[in-house]
């Protein structure tokens, strides 16, 4: 926020005391920021003010004689006389806290609010003291579910407006509205027509009273037997939330409204993934193959629980087995993208310093590769979405996937002057706040994305019309361009997303915002968790000697990505694999060759929190820390560093990440020389070239997290950073008039590990289906529900239609990781897209 | 100092030999209790057998000692434990920390946890010190349950829900004489106590 | 009960266009759907949020505001009868309770043939030819009990041929011409203020 000039600050006294405040800046906000809390239930910092409550009235004389005026409707205005604690003032609260107690039930005992409540707080401070009130209250049937994971208990509400306000306006769902206005308002659904929001919990959080309540909470605890501390969620976001637990339990997780993220809000996935944490099915010991009796041998058919000990050995002499038999190319790591960063960094150490290997990949097929990504210019959230910019969406859904980004990309939408121009394969939740849908057909995005930079928007490009190329460039002229840029969808390799990279880099002003799945993503591709990195976003080439000289070896030359992996592990030069929380089964694009590849390991060593697929089928299992049972850092998608903070002790004797790394090193007679979380981030400070400045203290003070790499040359000294260079461009396929092609994406309930362990979230993954525009369903001769088969040059799974007006015309649209058919199947990771054809059974 | 010296002093022993005595054959015989003594608790039922904790957790809220651990859960449609959304679905002391304070007895807003006279109950182990729901729940002729170890008598029971709170109406001298408790199994609702006024009962 | 029809649909669209934004024509469109199905069913909410792009809670927030849509079946003639102090002195309850005895049902109750509610409604500003009441929204005055037995027995033979069924507004369509439009635009595109409102330049200079 930049500093008021002169010109914008207007004198404003209140309670006799003369301060500043910034012109239009509301009352009630210009008083708090003075130190004088003026009490209130509907104003909030992050929505327009409606003055519904009328509990901020205040006397105030701006000129024509002191009257009461609600504070949070009143822009300042200079010379303005406030007076918040006049007698006139407290008849007023009194009055207004009296009668909104009136059909207020007190229930306050069994009500989750009970303790941290506004209306029982403001009641206290400035409500009268008894109620005048002996008349019957209104009554409603209490608590009725408006969606799977909110309760609504209208005769608590105090019409305050917050949720509604919030659902129309911040998350854009307005299925929640006032009904039957007059005397008998209420907050209700529509008949059998849920709050479906994606964003519902928010309204839990902002409502005042007990009226909102979230299932997964209800009745867990009160509110004075929670500790609390503020933390980072492990998305790509780096949303900051505060994480509550009562008893050594995660009992709730609220959004903390930091300016540079997301605001206080939290998608409904993040905020009640805490469900999983305490999930019976929690690895909490180690596990290797055993017999059927329990005891450890080295061919048996299952899983048994061992000490951590024999566990380490055993992945240890694995490890140097592979060394001795097949060197260090024979040992890879995948995953490691939901790890604290110095966890990261701690692997990467053992993998690239101590094992010597440098098959690392964080990403799973569905990423874009670190030397791009580490490359380009990035921009912060809050610079991309100012005023006056524009912003070029290259990514999943965000509001499926990244939901508080979407809720800034919506608001700036709304009320900012910012163009939207999206080159995605399919329209996004934002719908028709898009400036321009220039929706690009897989494989094409890179010849699109060079035509609007050319500005050559004569001819049709990638399935987009003149028209729309011509929109798309005249909405990124003379604008400052942010582009968040990730991969929308895995049918379609990296190579034409890079493409488009590099045409979009040729633009006057650009900076991009690489949005690509799993949390900490940003974090593993900065700390080398990656081929041919090393910390601190340089290369081996260039970092190498740098590294050398730290940690006493580094690999010589690039190594394998996971797909390269899988393949090695296939024809057997790769024996000893490390699944870091990856789930290949489930989460790699080409299924068959993760499970031909797994199975052919001599030894899978995984690191996990939950028994997935992948890990059923490992030799070693060791248990680890989840989220807020380790404490670290995290990088979000600006580069923005932000303290992860332990809350609850990890189930049984899961240890964190950094701590496997550390113990497995020892086993295999090597020290890595760390010994907490703070020393690998002192490590990290001093080696890595993007993290020079950034100490340990600085991130933790930073209550919006500190973006590396920082302004000042503190790593002039430091091997050079990884520049970007535009690689040969991907060829174009040519189109299949016969054919739809293939649009694989993610949405935000899904089988994933986490959503499936959550009781209340679980359920609301849908089926698979396929999506067409209405007119090539037509062409079909296919209904809405009908059962069609899709076919690829590689297989075939059958799957209900859905005709949809938000696929572009030639394109179907399969969700990943969905029941009922897998997409996975018809896709070729060798191919650049994949076109299918559909027909009806 | 003489012979007639010592015989003075044993006189008073001698002397109080006559008097009535002031100690008792305790354990055999134990002394009428105070009205207001704090002993073990209870969880006392409506007189419709429905509990009466809600499973706020005010009296662990307030419980100086960190002696009581309650958890809520919601109450099922079909056969409610308590009236209300909620019930206490843990509720338990340890003994071995409870200093009889009552402020919890104070704190809930249901008079579901109250004092009885009952104080000799020694343990064993320390689980045993831990007392359940199970175990502070009056059982279903709404009396207090006699654990192995707790060495009821008769009338240890009465007036353990007649402890006048400072907090309540009843200490408010406009509330004298009107009957603020709800009626609870096995006693019914309770006589009014007398007021804080000075009156002795009147 | 049910979605607009086909012919309803075209009347809608019809209506929608005579505004700048289609959430403007949300009224008229449930007076459309009550004159359809006597009542504003839930479908047709729905359908109607469909039509002008809102969502079925924001219909319903505006349907519920105004007593005048019924939300639940009613009787094809709907009887308000004054209660408020002009009637109630010239003997309103007393004519409200007749109604009762006649019609057998309670005030807000529906006839068991579905022909008449009776509605208990303050003033329908008719105080001077009091006591009065009001079928499907038509006045009928000075009422005695012997008047309303025989507008009941005129309604029953179809003989109140002014009382159309209720949700009818009126008995003629008025339509508007698509060249005849108010000439209403959206304020993002408006060039210049309202007539009524001080130029915004003048505002300034001043």
């Amino acid at each position: 926020m930049t500093a008021p000039t002169d010109a914008d600050v207007v004198p404003v006294t209140v309670n006799g005391v003369e301060v500043e405040a910034n012109a239009g800046e509301l009352l009630i906000d210009a008083c708090e920021r003075n130190g004088v809390y003026i009490p209130r239930f509907c104003h909030h910092p992050r929505m327009k003010p409606v003055g519904m409550c009328r509990m901020c009235l205040v006397e105030v004389d701006a000129g024509r004689g002191a009257s009461l005026q609600p504070s949070c409707m009143l822009p300042c205005t200079p010379g303005m006389i406030v007076d918040t604690e006049s007698d006139l003032t407290k008849k007023a609260q009194d009055g207004v806290l009296e009668f909104l107690l009136i059909n207020h039930p007190l229930d306050c005992p069994v009500c989750d609010k009970g303790g941290e409540c506004p209306l029982q707080d403001q009641t206290m401070a400035y409500g009268p003291g008894e109620s005048r009130f002996v008349e019957e209250k209104r009554h409603y049937e209490k608590p009725i579910p408006i969606s799977d994971t909110v309760y609504l208990d209208r005769e608590r509400c105090i019409l305050c407006d917050r949720c509604t306000r919030f659902a129309s306006e911040v998350a854009g769902d307005p299925l929640i509205h006032f009904q039957d206005r007059g005397s008998q308002t209420q907050v209700n659904t529509f008949p059998d027509e849920p709050f479906a929001s994606y964003f519902s919990g928010n309204t839990v959080q902002i409502c005042p009273v007990g009226a909102l309540t979230a299932k997964p909470y209800r009745f867990k605890a009160r509110p004075w037997d929670l500790e609390e501390v503020d933390s980072t969620f492990p998305n790509p976001m780096g949303d900051r939330v505060n994480v509550q637990s009562s008893r050594d339990r995660v009992l709730r997780i609220q959004g903390v409204d930091s300016d540079a993220t997301n605001w206080g809000w939290l998608t409904d996935r993040d905020r009640f993934s805490f469900e999983a944490l305490s999930h019976d099915q929690r690895l909490v010991t180690p596990l290797v193959r055993g017999d059927s009796l329990g005891n450890a041998t080295d061919d048996g058919d299952e899983l048994v629980a061992t000490s951590w000990a024999v566990a380490v050995e055993r992945a240890a002499s694995a490890i140097t087995a592979s060394l001795e038999a097949g060197g260090a190319e024979s040992i890879g790591v995948i995953g490691g993208a939901n790890l604290t960063t110095e966890a990261q960094y701690v692997w990467a150490k053992l993998a690239k310093g101590v094992i010597g290997t440098d098959n690392v990949d964080a990403q799973l097929g569905d990423g874009l590769p670190a030397q791009v990504v580490t490359a380009l210019p990035r921009n912060t959230i809050s610079d991309a979405m100012a005023p006056g910019s524009a912003v070029v969406l290259l990514v999943d859904d965000p509001k499926e996937q990244f939901g508080t980004l979407f809720l800034r990309l919506r608001h700036a939408a709304v009320e900012g002057d910012i163009t939207i121009v999206e080159l995605s394969p399919i329209a996004s939740g934002l719908g028709s706040l898009v400036t321009v849908g220039a929706h690009a057909r897989p494989g094409d995005v890179g010849a699109v994305a060079r035509a609007i930079v050319d500005g050559r928007t004569d001819v049709e490009v990638g399935g987009v019309e003149p028209a729309e190329l011509q929109a798309a460039a005249a909405a990124l002229a003379a604008r400052a361009v942010t582009v968040i840029v990730g991969r929308p969808s895995v049918a379609e390799q990296a190579g034409p997303i890079i493409d488009a990279i590099a045409a979009f880099t040729e633009l006057e002003s650009v900076s991009f915002l690489p949005l690509l799945r799993r949390g900490n993503i940003s974090g593993a591709l900065d700390m080398g968790l990656t081929p041919g990195m090393l910390p601190g976003r340089t290369t081996l080439a260039e970092g190498g000697e740098w590294y050398r000289a730290a940690w006493g070896t580094v690999p010589a030359d690039s190594g394998l990505d996971t797909a390269g992996m899988l393949e090695a592990a296939v024809d057997g030069s790769l024996t000893t694999l490390v699944l870091l929380g990856a789930d290949p089964l489930a989460d790699f694009p080409d299924a068959d060759l993760a499970s031909r590849g797994l199975a052919a390991c001599r030894t899978v060593i995984a690191v996990d929190i939950f028994a997935s697929s992948s890990v059923a089928n490992a030799d070693v299992v060791l248990p680890a820390a989840g989220f807020a049972e380790g404490a670290g850092t995290h990088t979000n998608l600006e580069g923005r560093l932000s303290p992860l903070m332990q809350k609850v002790n990890p189930p049984g004797t899961a240890r964190a990440d950094w701590l496997i790394a550390a113990e497995l090193a020892w086993a295999l007679r090597a020290d890595l020389g760390i010994e907490s979380p703070e020393s690998a981030w002192a490590e990290i400070e001093r080696l890595a070239p993007s993290h020079a400045g950034a100490t340990v203290e600085q991130v933790r003070a930073a209550h919006d997290g500190l973006v590396i790499p920082r302004p000042d040359d503190a790593g002039a000294d430091r091997p050079a950073m990884v520049s970007f260079s535009a690689p040969v461009p991907t060829e174009i396929v040519p189109v299949d008039g016969y054919a739809l092609r293939l649009v694989a994406d993610r949405r935000l309930y899904d089988q994933g590990t986490i959503v499936q362990h959550c009781a209340s979230m679980a359920h609301q993954s849908d089926l698979a289906r396929i999506s067409m525009h209405p007119l090539d369903a037509a062409a079909l001769g296919v209904r809405d529900g009908d059962l069609v088969r899709v076919t690829s040059a590689r297989a075939s799974i059958e799957l209900p239609a859905r005709p949809d007006r938000c696929v572009p015309r030639g394109r179907a649209v399969i969700p990943l990781n969905r029941a009922g058919a897998d997409v996975r199947a018809l896709i070729d990771l060798a191919t650049v897209v994949t076109d299918v054809r559909v027909a009806t059974l | 100092m003489g012979l007639l010296d010592s015989v003075r002093g044993f006189g008073l022993t001698f002397g109080k030999l006559f008097d009535e005595r002031v100690t008792t054959e305790y354990p055999a015989e134990k002394r009428e209790k105070s009205e207001r003594l704090h002993g073990r608790h209870v969880l006392n039922r409506y007189e419709d057998g429905m509990e009466k904790c809600i499973g706020c957790e005010l009296c662990a809220g307030v419980c100086p000692a960190n002696c009581i651990y309650v958890r809520g859960q919601d109450n099922p449609a079909d056969d409610p434990v308590s009236p209300g959304e909620r019930f206490g679905f843990v509720y338990e002391i340890n003994y071995l920390r409870c200093i009889h304070c009552d402020l919890c007895v104070e704190a809930c807003p249901t008079e579901a946890i109250t004092e009885s006279k009952l104080f000799e109950f020694s343990f064993t182990s320390r689980d045993d010190a831990i007392y359940t729901k199970d175990e502070l729940l009056v059982g279903d002729d709404g009396k207090p349950q006699q654990l192995p170890w707790e060495d009821w008598r008769d009338g240890e029971d009465q007036h353990t829900s007649a402890w006048m709170r400072a907090t309540a109406p009843s200490g408010d001298a406009s509330y004298e004489g009107r009957v603020a408790w709800a009626g609870e199994l096995g006693y019914g609702t309770r006589d009014p106590e007398v007021g804080q006024s000075g009156g002795d009962g009147d | 009960m049910s979605r607009l029809s086909p012919e309803n649909v075209t009347i809608a669209e019809e209506i929608i266009a005579r505004y700048p934004r289609p959430k403007s024509a949300l009224i008229p469109l449930l007076h459309l759907a009550q004159e359809q199905d006597g009542h504003v069913a839930d479908d047709a909410m729905t359908h109607v949020a469909e039509l002008v792009g809102v969502t079925p809670a924001e219909v319903l927030g505006t349907c519920s505001f105004y007593e005048m849509f019924k939300r639940h079946e009613v009787g094809t003639y709907v009887v308000n009868v004054c209660t408020n102090i002009s009637c109630q002195l010239l003997g309103g309850e007393e004519l409200l309770h007749h109604a009762e005895t006649v019609l057998g049902v309670k005030a807000g109750g529906t006839t068991d043939d579905g022909l008449f509610t009776i509605e208990d409604v303050e003033c329908i500003a008719a105080c001077t030819e009091a006591p009065c009441l009001q079928v499907n929204y038509r006045y009928r005055y000075h009422v005695t009990n012997d008047d309303f037995d025989q507008l009941v027995d005129d309604l029953r033979a179809g003989r109140a041929t002014d009382v159309p069924e209720h949700g009818v507004l009126a008995t003629v369509r008025q339509r508007i011409a698509g060249d005849r439009l108010a000439g209403v635009v959206p304020p993002e595109v408006a060039t210049e203020a309202p007539v009524w409102l001080p130029d915004p330049a003048e505002e300034r200079a001043r």
